[in-house]
C-alpha cells in the first residue's frame, strides 16, 4: 500500500534551511521597513512651530547647574524668575511687580497678582524662599559665585516679602534674574527633571538624555500668550550639521555660531545672521604667580609686551571680524563698563622697551585648552610670530578640554606665563565680571581661588567698595575709576570680545539678541 | 551544547568585567578632573572638594573600585554628573538609536554587499569587476565625515527630500544608514568576491556543473552556503562595532546615540557614564559575538559547538 502523502509536514524542529530563510526574510523586512519609509517627512517644521537647534545639550530645563546662554532662553520660556535682565541689559519685572531697596541690606519685592504656574497653582512667597535655598545648597553652581552672598527671605503678606543680606548687594535685582522660582514641594538641591513653571510655554515632551524638547504655549499663563503656538528644542552638536539644517529649512534658528559659518550663510536667500556685540572677554591673561624678579612681575614688561601683537590683523584676518579688540578690562556690551584703552601695535616700541627693561630675550609659554575660543589654534600661532617679531621666544602648549583648566588656572598644573582664557558675562554687569577676575586676595590665594594669581590689595579694596555702594550713579563712577585702575596693571597681552552671532530663517521674526547670547521666545513670531 | 552556552557566558561576564575594571582604572589615570569639569568656572577649591565628596572620589581608589564593583552587582552604576540621573538609564535611553542605526545599517549592507560580491565572482578579473572594485573602494576611503556632509548637502539642501538630522522620522534614517554602509560595503563586498571565487572553483562545484546543476544554483545553493560562515563572522564583527557607537556619524546627523553620549561623557569626565556604556555596549558585542558563533551549526553542518575540531 502506498503511503499518502503528508499535505503538511509533520511538526518537529526546523530544519536548518528553514532557520536560513526565515533569517533572511526578517533580515530584509528589518532592511527595507527604514528604507520604505524615504517617502516620509523630511523634518522640516509645521507652520506654527519654532524649531530650535542648540550647540550643546539640554539635559535639563533647570538651570541650578546647566547653565549656558543658549539654554536659559528656553529655560526661561518654562521657568521664570523675579526679574530679567532685558535688551538694554537692564532688570525688569517679570513675577515681581515691585523690586526695591528699601535700605542698603534690604529689598522689598511684591509678587505680581495672580502668577500662577502651567498647573494652576499660584507663585508663592515660599516658593522663592526654597528656591534660593535649593540655588544655596547646589555644589559647583554656576550661580553661586555670581552671589556674593544669597539672600534671606522674610515674608510681610501674602504676596510681599523682604530679601535680606548681611552686606549691601545693589546689583541683587539684577542677579535674582538667574533665579528660577518652581513650586516649593517640588524643588529640590539638584538639577529638577520636571518641567512645571509659570512660564509662556509648557513641557509636552522631554528627552533630557537626547537634549529634545517639546514646549506648547502655556494656557494657564498669567501674561499675554507667545506667538508662536510651539516650540521644539533639538541638540544638533556638529556645526556644520547645523548650518545644513538651517539651510533645509529644518531648523529655524542656530545660535552660537562661529565665524566661518556665519560667513557661509550669510547671504543666503531665506536665511539672516544676527550679531551684537558679545559679554565674554578672551584674554591672553598673564601669569600672575611671578616671583619678584620674573620679568612678568613688572607691569612695564608686560605692558611692553602688548605693542607685540598686531590686534587688527588677527580680528581681520584670523577672526574675521567676528569680534572686537578689548577696549577696556570687561566686554563694554556689560553694563557699567568704560573704555579704559586699546592695544595698540608697535613692534620697534616692545623692542625697545623690552631692551630697555632688560626683558630682550624673554621666553614665554603659552597655554590654553583646546576650542576656549573660535580660531583658538590659528590665533595663538598667529601670536607666537608676532612675538618672534620682536625676539620673545615664545612656546605653546595646548591641553584638552575635560577639567584640567581649572588646575592650571590655580598654577598646579606647573609653570606657565601666559594663558589663553575666556570669561563670560553671565549678569550682563561689568561688576560680576570684575569680581570673578580681579577680586582676588591673599586669604583665596591661600587656596589658589584667585584668578591666575590676581591679587592686588589697592584694586580689590576699590573693588568692594564699588560693590557695596548703593548709589547707582556713585557705583558707576567707583567702577569706572577701578577699571582703569585694572587696565594699568596690564593684565592681558592682548584681549578681544566675540560677537555673539545666530542665524535664523527669514520667517522668524521679532527674535532680539541680547549680548548674552539669549532672546526672548515670547517675542519671536513666524510669517509664512 | 548547554555546557558549550554556559562556559561562553561565563567567559564572557568574567570579558565584560574585566573590561569595566580596565575602563575603571584608566579613566581615573587620564588627565582631566570630573569635579573641575562639573563646576561652574568660578568654583573655589572648597566647592571642588565638596563635589569631589559628593562624587565620592575624595576616596582612595582601591575603596572607590569596592564601592564600583558592590553598586555593579546592584545594578547601580551611579548618577551621571552630566545629565543628574542615573547613569544606566541615559545610555539605555540612547541604546535604541544605536541599535537601530546598527542592524539598519548591517542589513543593507548585507542586501548590497552579498549580491556586488557574488556578481564580482562571477564577472571575475573583467573591467566590470575592476569598475565596482574601483568604486567601493573609493566609499571606504572617503571620510565618513565628508560622506555624511555631502550626502546632507546633496539630500538635504539640494534635494530636500530628507532630513538633516536628528531621528524625528524614519525618513532620518537613510542618510546616516548610507553613510554608515558604504563604508562597510567595499570590506563584505570583497570579503565574498574572494570566498566566492574559491569556492566557485572548488571540485565540487566542478562536479556538481558537470552533473548538471544550473549555474545559478550553483552560486547561491553551493557556492555562497559554503561562503556564508566568514561572510557571518565579518558581518558579526561589523555589526558589534556598530553597537559601540559610530561617533562621526552621529555627530554629523545628530543622531542620539552612544557614540556621541561617550564622546562627552569622555570631555566631562563622567566616569558613571562611561562605565555604563562601556557595561552596555561590550555586553551587546559579547552576545552578539556569542549568537555569531551559534549560527555556525545552522550555516555549516561540519561544525560542532564545544568539541575540539
Amino acid at each position: 500500500m502506498t503511503p499518502t502523502p503528508h499535505l503538511f509536514p509533520p511538526p518537529g524542529p526546523p530544519s536548518r534551511r528553514t532557520v536560513l530563510r526565515w533569517g533572511a526574510l526578517g533580515g530584509t523586512g528589518v532592511a527595507l521597513g527604514p528604507l520604505s519609509a524615504c517617502a516620509g517627512p523630511t523634518g522640516a517644521p509645521g507652520p506654527g512651530t519654532l524649531t530650535l537647534g542648540l550647540n550643546r545639550s539640554l539635559v535639563s530645563l533647570d538651570n541650578k547647574l546647566n547653565q549656558f546662554d543658549a539654554a536659559v532662553t528656553v529655560q526661561r520660556a518654562v521657568r521664570q524668575a523675579l526679574t530679567w535682565i532685558g535688551p538694554d541689559l537692564q532688570p525688569q519685572l517679570v513675577l515681581a511687580d515691585r523690586f526695591e531697596m528699601t535700605a542698603p541690606t534690604a529689598w522689598s519685592v511684591r509678587l505680581r497678582e495672580g502668577v500662577r504656574y502651567s498647573d494652576g497653582s499660584p507663585v508663592t512667597v515660599e516658593d522663592v524662599d526654597t528656591a534660593l535655598r535649593m540655588y544655596g545648597e547646589v555644589n559647583g553652581s554656576f550661580l553661586l559665585g555670581l552671589f556674593p552672598e544669597m539672600p534671606t527671605v522674610e515674608a510681610t503678606g501674602e504676596r510681599t516679602f523682604l530679601l535680606r543680606t548681611e552686606r549691601p548687594v545693589p546689583v541683587l535685582d539684577r542677579l535674582m534674574a538667574n533665579i528660577h522660582i518652581t513650586p516649593a514641594k517640588a524643588n529640590r538641591p539638584e538639577e529638577l527633571q520636571s518641567g512645571l513653571g509659570s512660564g509662556p510655554y509648557r513641557v509636552v515632551s522631554a528627552n533630557g538624555g537626547a537634549g529634545e524638547y517639546t514646549l506648547a504655549r502655556n494656557t494657564e499663563y498669567w501674561g499675554k500668550q507667545p506667538p508662536v503656538d510651539k516650540v521644539r528644542v533639538r541638540f544638533v552638536p556638529e556645526e556644520s550639521s547645523r548650518v545644513i539644517a538651517l539651510r533645509s529649512g529644518e531648523l529655524d534658528v542656530v545660535d552660537t555660531l562661529t565665524p566661518d559659518s556665519a560667513e557661509q550663510l550669510a547671504g543666503l536667500p531665506g536665511v539672516a545672521v544676527q550679531e551684537t556685540p558679545g559679554v565674554r572677554i578672551c584674554q591672553l591673561f598673564y601669569n600672575f604667580r611671578k616671583p619678584k624678579g620674573h620679568p612678568l612681575a613688572d607691569a612695564r614688561v608686560r605692558h611692553a609686551l602688548t605693542y607685540a601683537i598686531d590686534g587688527e590683523s588677527l580680528i581681520r584676518d584670523v577672526l574675521i571680524d567676528s569680534a572686537e579688540a578689548a577696549e577696556g578690562v570687561v566686554p563694554l556690551a556689560l553694563q557699567g563698563a568704560v573704555r579704559t584703552g586699546t592695544y595698540a601695535y608697535d613692534p620697534r616700541r616692545a623692542k625697545a622697551l623690552l631692551k630697555s627693561l632688560d626683558a630682550e630675550d624673554l621666553r614665554i609659554t603659552i597655554m590654553w585648552e583646546s576650542g576656549e575660543f573660535a580660531g583658538d589654534t590659528s590665533v595663538m600661532e598667529a601670536v607666537i610670530d608676532m612675538l618672534k617679531d620682536v625676539g620673545v621666544r615664545a612656546s605653546l602648549r595646548q591641553f584638552e578640554p575635560g577639567g584640567d583648566i581649572l588646575k592650571w588656572r590655580q598654577g598646579r598644573g606647573g609653570d606657565w606665563d601666559v594663558i589663553g582664557n575666556g570669561f563670560p558675562g553671565t549678569t550682563g554687569q561689568a561688576l560680576t565680571s570684575l569680581q570673578g577676575m580681579y577680586g582676588g586676595t591673599a586669604e583665596k590665594e591661600r587656596t589658589r581661588d584667585t584668578y591666575m594669581g590676581y591679587v592686588i590689595p589697592r584694586i580689590e579694596r576699590q573693588l568692594s567698595d564699588a560693590a557695596t555702594e548703593t548709589d547707582a550713579a556713585e557705583r558707576d563712577k567707583k567702577l569706572a575709576a577701578l577699571q582703569h585702575a585694572v587696565w594699568d596693571t596690564w593684565p592681558s597681552l592682548w584681549a578681544f570680545a566675540p560677537k555673539t552671532l545666530l542665524a535664523r530663517r527669514d520667517r522668524v521674526q521679532g527674535l532680539a539678541l541680547q549680548p548674552v547670547n539669549s532672546y526672548d521666545l515670547t517675542a519671536v513670531r513666524l510669517e509664512g | 551544547m548547554p555546557t558549550y552556552l554556559a562556559r561562553r557566558i561565563g567567559q564572557s561576564l568574567l570579558t565584560v568585567f574585566l573590561t569595566l575594571t580596565t575602563v575603571f582604572l584608566l579613566v581615573r589615570l587620564a588627565p582631566g578632573d570630573p569635579a573641575s569639569a562639573y563646576a561652574a568656572p568660578s568654583a573655589t577649591s572648597a566647592d571642588l572638594a565638596r563635589i569631589r565628596e559628593q562624587f565620592g572620589l575624595d576616596e582612595p581608589l582601591f575603596v572607590q573600585y569596592g564601592y564600583f564593583v558592590r553598586d555593579l552587582f546592584t545594578g547601580d552604576l551611579g548618577t551621571s554628573y552630566s545629565f543628574h540621573s542615573p547613569a544606566l538609564d541615559v545610555v539605555l535611553d540612547r541604546m535604541p538609536y544605536t541599535i537601530t542605526l546598527a542592524v539598519s545599517a548591517i542589513a543593507v549592507t548585507t542586501l548590497v554587499a552579498v549580491p556586488l560580491g557574488v556578481w564580482m565572482a562571477r564577472r571575475a578579473d573583467t573591467r566590470r569587476e575592476l569598475g565596482a572594485n574601483v568604486l567601493t573602494i573609493a566609499g571606504q576611503s572617503m571620510p565618513d565625515f565628508w560622506t555624511g556632509v555631502m550626502l546632507l548637502t546633496v539630500f538635504a539642501v539640494l534635494v530636500p527630500v530628507l532630513p538633516a538630522s536628528g531621528f524625528t522620522s524614519w525618513s532620518g534614517l537613510v542618510l546616516p544608514t548610507v553613510t554608515v554602509a558604504v563604508l562597510q560595503l567595499a570590506l563584505i563586498s570583497r570579503l565574498v568576491r574572494r570566498e566566492m571565487s574559491t569556492a566557485l572553483a572548488s571540485s565540487y562545484v566542478t562536479v556538481a556543473r558537470s552533473r548538471g546543476v544550473s549555474e545559478s544554483a550553483l552560486t547561491w545553493r553551493y557556492a555562497l552556503a559554503n561562503s556564508s560562515v566568514p561572510l557571518v563572522t565579518a558581518l558579526g564583527t561589523r555589526f558589534a562595532a556598530l553597537l559601540n557607537g559610530v561617533v562621526v556619524v552621529e555627530v554629523v546627523f545628530g543622531w542620539p546615540g552612544v557614540g556621541s553620549l561617550v564622546v562627552r561623557a569622555l570631555e566631562t569626565r563622567d566616569y558613571p557614564l562611561i562605565q555604563a556604556t562601556v557595561l552596555v555596549t561590550a555586553t551587546l558585542a559579547i552576545l552578539v559575538q556569542l549568537l555569531v558563533d551559534l549560527a555556525y551549526p545552522l550555516l555549516d553542518p561540519r561544525v560542532r559547538l564545544g568539541k575540539a575540531a
